[in-house]
């Protein structure tokens, strides 16, 4: 049973790391804490049912189902970086050298304002995500598994990884890295600001469309307010792990994941939202930056 | 000229207001989740309310009137119910249909008993809305002790089994059932897991996990369809392959459409008897579907209940609240569902409630108590 629940709080940690990650990279580079980031998962997640329902009627999902589903997640990735993308120029850029607090009302009116959009185009009831996956489950001890779980726990942790080398290992990363550190700086150095915000912006909204299409997936249920529960939860992930740090995000999204599991099997289920809030207030007492990250003074 | 142009519309935002007053129709309110999850239970109030009130309209209204109808969306939160029973109250409505859920229906039962309007609930199924005894409060459903007693029943002496799980969403209308099932198993077989789920979660194998550990050999749900749907679908991933039983809050298309046809497959729930099979209804089934398509399980509820409180407000001859409860309570009404009579509390006198099953993706009578 353990063991069971551990896989469990693995798959959903995933998925909260992923998302995590699209805070704490924005956070890391413009102190903005991006509350429209949980409504780009869950366009993520709409647009995995729109194209995977264009492929069925095509015939291309019957045809080749793998390449079906691929192309799903490359046109999912593709759309919401561009939603990404637009947000930051339209919403945020204007709004780069006002007080702090004018971006963060602005994020929050881009939510309210992405929320209402699907509300209102695809309709306030729940969609059901098409029933093509096989649904085959792997047995071994005492745990079952589904394929998904497999696939989203190996898929988020190989994104993370790639994520992680392109951070440390390309020039973009590199330029990602100093911009984070010293935007005038880098600047002076001849980074192009813009391009790497717009970099930025692009990659975390990639990766919520995967968490959002990997949801979608998961559960066969998508309405148009679950990017609020999730943009909490994922944004009290990267808190966990030290808001501004990459790996601290992907540490913090498992670490909810395992505590809102095992929370709600030994505990009791009907509290399962507040255990990971507690852990939050806990860490926060104890060490208010997060499990990795550093106080503003040094940051490295 | 701003200042000039703003003047104008005011005026003419006060002009068409009093053309609005002048054509009074008598006002009938519907409430219920218009949009979010349970949005469809709502459009389906709607529905059967408004078809109800065409066929009055079309007649020449009631009492020389049209009827008009305010719908107000409740998003099943309860907060959201009262301030939309306060606006009822406030438009001036001479009766109300609704609301969905029980949670919705108990709070806003306060605020139309105190304005002195009837309400009469299509679907709210918990024993306290009418334990209050408010004189305006009605339903035409049946409620949850007769229901999770057929459950209870079925359960025991059926299906013979010693072992149960029962998770509720917490909900007034889900644990409500979800202790009345419990309570008329008493000792007739151990229930092995008890607990509660959140309403508008995704993720309950944690839950489910816990459950399996018990090993029961049936799991009841007292809930709505969503939950209810990813419960069926997250237990057959986890490997467990034992009955589903749940109430009326589940049986609904989409519940199939969420779980799977494979793994909704002989999933038990307890329902009022088919309508395709009740004479009465043919006339109204004919024209649901002619305008609306399918029929949702409290569609005919719904008309039933819009065509009971303008037979009422006939027959009183007036739309004073007091008048048309007097008649709420002593007539008897011959409605699609049958013939209607409520008693003292409200509640109708019978509540026939049967158990169904999951068949090929659709729901059919399965045993009748």
């Amino acid at each position: 049973m353990l063991l069971q629940q551990i896989i469990n709080g693995l798959t959903v940690g995933g998925v909260y790391a992923l998302i995590a990650l699209g805070y704490t990279l924005v956070y890391g580079i413009l102190e903005l804490i991006n509350f429209a980031h949980g409504e780009i998962y869950m366009i993520g997640a709409y647009l995995g049912i729109i194209f995977l329902g264009i492929f069925t009627a095509s015939g291309l999902t019957q045809y080749s189902l793998f390449l079906s589903l691929f192309l799903t997640f490359i046109m999912s990735v593709i759309v919401c970086s561009a939603y990404g993308f637009t947000v930051e120029k339209l919403a945020y850029k204007p709004l780069r050298n006002a007080p702090r607090l004018n971006p963060l009302i602005s994020a929050i009116g881009v939510s309210i304002f992405l929320q209402n959009y699907v509300m209102l185009t695809q309709g306030a009831t729940d969609k059901v995500f098409p029933h093509v996956l096989p649904v085959t489950t792997v047995k071994f001890l005492d745990v079952t598994m589904t394929s998904l779980q497999i696939f989203i726990i190996i898929a988020s942790i190989l994104l993370m990884a790639g994520l992680h080398v392109f951070i440390m290992k390309t020039k973009t990363g590199k330029a990602m890295r100093a911009v984070a550190q010293d935007k005038v700086m880098a600047s002076l150095m001849g980074i192009n600001i813009d391009r790497i915000i717009s970099v930025t912006f692009i990659i975390g909204s990639g990766l919520a469309a995967v968490a959002g299409l990997m949801v979608a997936m998961y559960y066969g249920l998508v309405n148009y307010s679950i990017g609020y529960i999730a943009g909490i939860k994922a944004f009290t992930a990267a808190v966990l792990g030290g808001i501004g740090s990459i790996p601290g995000a992907m540490i913090g999204g498992f670490v909810l994941g395992l505590i809102e599991s095992l929370g709600a099997s030994y505990l009791s289920s009907e509290y399962k939202d507040a255990y990971a809030f507690i852990v939050l207030i806990v860490i926060l007492l104890i060490k208010p930056t997060g499990l990795l990250g550093k106080s503003e003074g040094q940051k490295p | 000229m701003i200042k000039k142009l703003f003047l104008i519309l005011c005026s003419l935002a006060v002009l068409t207001a009093c053309v609005k007053k002048e054509e009074d129709g008598i006002k009938i309110g519907i409430g219920g989740p218009m949009t979010g999850d349970q949005a469809k239970m709502g459009m389906d109030f709607k529905n059967g309310v408004t078809l109800a009130v065409e066929e009055w309209n079309s007649k020449g209204g009631v009492l020389g009137k049209k009827i008009e109808l305010i719908v107000g969306d409740d998003q099943r939160d309860p907060k959201q119910a009262v301030s939309i029973a306060n606006k009822f109250v406030t438009q001036g409505a001479k009766g109300v249909i609704g609301h969905f859920n029980s949670s919705c229906s108990i709070p806003a039962s306060d605020v139309y008993n105190r304005a002195g309007i009837p309400m009469i609930t299509p679907a709210s199924t918990n024993p306290q809305l009418t334990e209050k005894r408010y004189p305006g409060v009605f339903r035409v459903c049946g409620r949850d002790d007769q229901q999770g007693k057929v459950a209870a029943d079925f359960v025991t002496t059926q299906l013979h089994l010693k072992r149960l799980a029962v998770i509720h969403d917490k909900t007034t209308y889900g644990q409500g059932l979800a202790d009345e099932f419990k309570k008329f198993i008493g000792d007739k077989a151990e229930v092995v897991y008890y607990g509660g789920i959140v309403q508008g979660d995704k993720d309950f194998k944690t839950v489910l996990i816990s459950i399996r550990e018990k090993k029961p050999e049936l799991i009841y749900f007292g809930g709505i369809y969503p939950e209810g749907g990813l419960l069926v679908r997250q237990s057959r991933e986890l490997g467990m392959d034992v009955p589903f039983m749940s109430g009326d809050g589940v049986i609904d298309p989409k519940f199939v459409e969420i779980a799977g046809a494979d793994s909704a497959e002989g999933t038990y729930l307890t329902f009022s008897p088919d309508p395709n099979g009740i004479p009465t209804a043919k006339a109204f089934i004919e024209q649901y579907q002619k305008k609306y398509g399918e029929l949702g399980p409290y569609s005919i509820y719904a008309y039933d209940a819009g065509n009971i409180m303008l037979k009422a407000i006939e027959a009183a001859g007036t739309t004073d609240g007091k008048a048309v409860m007097d008649k709420l309570h002593s007539m008897e009404f011959s409605g699609a569902l049958g013939n209607i009579k409520f008693d003292a509390k409200g509640d109708v006198t019978v509540s026939p409630y049967v158990v169904w099953i999951t068949k090929g993706g659709k729901f059919t009578e399965h045993w009748k108590p």
